[in-house]
């Protein structure tokens, strides 16, 4: 079962802070979708959270027919729609309607949207993470390169290293350590910026 | 904080976490604030690297959330109610053998029924005027009544008898209506 189903069945079965660890794991990929719709860094934020809060309310009908990140892009989508909807009934504070939003949905475009800050950021650190990445010692950046790029499980890194999952799961970590250092390095040099 | 601990929280990002690992990372994230920030910065480079833009550079959203649930009502749904992928297949999986066989029993029937009414058309039965019958039956209305009691009541038991095995026995239920009422 995935560690996500696990933590859907723990909030199904009354633990709320398993449902945090949903938003701590999905949160950055939620708000940059709904930046998609809407547009403000501040009100995104604000319909994000509205989706999270609506996902806790709809999750004892969750039923796993599709991955919960699924759902919950669904949710979020659906939230920013609504937003926009309720916005255009008021006088306009932004250029996007309803029916605009609609055709965005569908629009690569809306998906993709970024502003040039975020699209600096992004960029820094892709570069950032990848160089980490190639000054690894081989077994360990194969290892994480098998992971984060090609999606492999740990089971499956391991048969085609040939090496136990234990040493697989040291690797990735030890990785990720390196890759964190480098990262950390740009997030604080961002924030002084 | 050991390293082992951060080892648990990569794996936790990487979903390979089963078990008592699973509840120690859980445990982590929720008390401790240098696990919690070390795991979101291991997952924002996760997203990154798989390809996912940043919206914007640092915020977090859990405590705002959790705080606005708070006044939401926990849930107790049992663990049985989510259906995993592999549960789905085969719960779909036996529902189309159940639907196969229904239908396949159905065309079965159809075909030894016409074959019945052929042999019917054709048969001509042996009649002996000498024959005295074990028990006679009579019509009063639209059921037969058995002149012997005992007869009946062992005719009765039968067909209460035939009913229960067809109910246990996963005879369909077309063949549980089964009485001597004339017409059927």
């Amino acid at each position: 079962m995935s560690v996500d189903l696990e933590l859907v069945q723990r909030v199904q079965a009354g633990d709320k802070k398993a449902f945090d660890v949903l938003i701590m794991k999905y949160q950055q990929r939620i708000v940059h979708v709904i930046t998609g719709f809407v547009h403000d860094p501040v009100e995104a934020l604000d319909v994000a959270q509205e989706a999270f809060i609506k996902a806790y309310r709809a999750i004892p009908n969750f039923r796993g027919d599709s991955a919960f990140y699924t759902w919950l892009y669904r949710i979020a989508v659906n939230t920013s729609k609504n937003h926009l909807t309720a916005r255009a009934r008021r006088p306009p504070a932004m250029d996007v309607d309803a029916m605009d939003a609609t055709n965005y949905y569908d629009a690569p475009e809306l998906k993709e949207f970024e502003t040039p800050e975020t699209k600096l950021v992004s960029d820094e650190l892709q570069r950032v993470i990848h160089q980490a990445i190639e000054s690894l010692p081989e077994d360990t950046a194969t290892a994480i390169k098998l992971r984060e790029l090609d999606g492999m499980s740990y089971e499956e890194i391991a048969d085609v290293m040939g090496c136990p999952i234990g040493t697989v799961r040291s690797r990735i970590f030890r990785a990720r350590e390196a890759i964190d250092i480098q990262v950390q390095a740009t997030m604080n040099e961002g924030e002084q910026q | 904080m050991t390293v082992n601990y951060n080892e648990i929280l990569s794996a936790l990002i990487d979903g390979e976490l089963q078990g008592q690992e699973l509840e120690q990372a859980l445990h982590l994230l929720h008390t401790n604030e240098n696990a919690r920030q070390q795991w979101q910065r291991y997952q924002l480079a996760s997203d990154v690297l798989h390809g996912h833009e940043l919206a914007q550079q640092s915020y977090d959203l859990t405590e705002k959330i959790s705080f606005s649930i708070n006044d939401e009502p926990s849930y107790s749904v049992t663990k049985n109610n989510v259906i995993s992928l592999p549960q789905q297949f085969w719960k779909k999986s036996i529902n189309f053998a159940i639907a196969a066989s229904v239908g396949a029993l159905a065309v079965v029937g159809v075909m030894s029924q016409s074959e019945n009414n052929l042999i019917a058309d054709n048969v001509q039965l042996a009649v002996s005027e000498n024959v005295e019958p074990l028990a006679r039956a009579q019509t009063t209305g639209k059921r037969w009544t058995v002149g012997e009691k005992e007869v009946e009541q062992r005719l009765n038991t039968y067909l209460v008898d035939h009913n229960e095995y067809t109910g246990a026995s996963g005879v369909f239920s077309y063949a549980r209506v089964v009485s001597y009422d004339m017409g059927q």
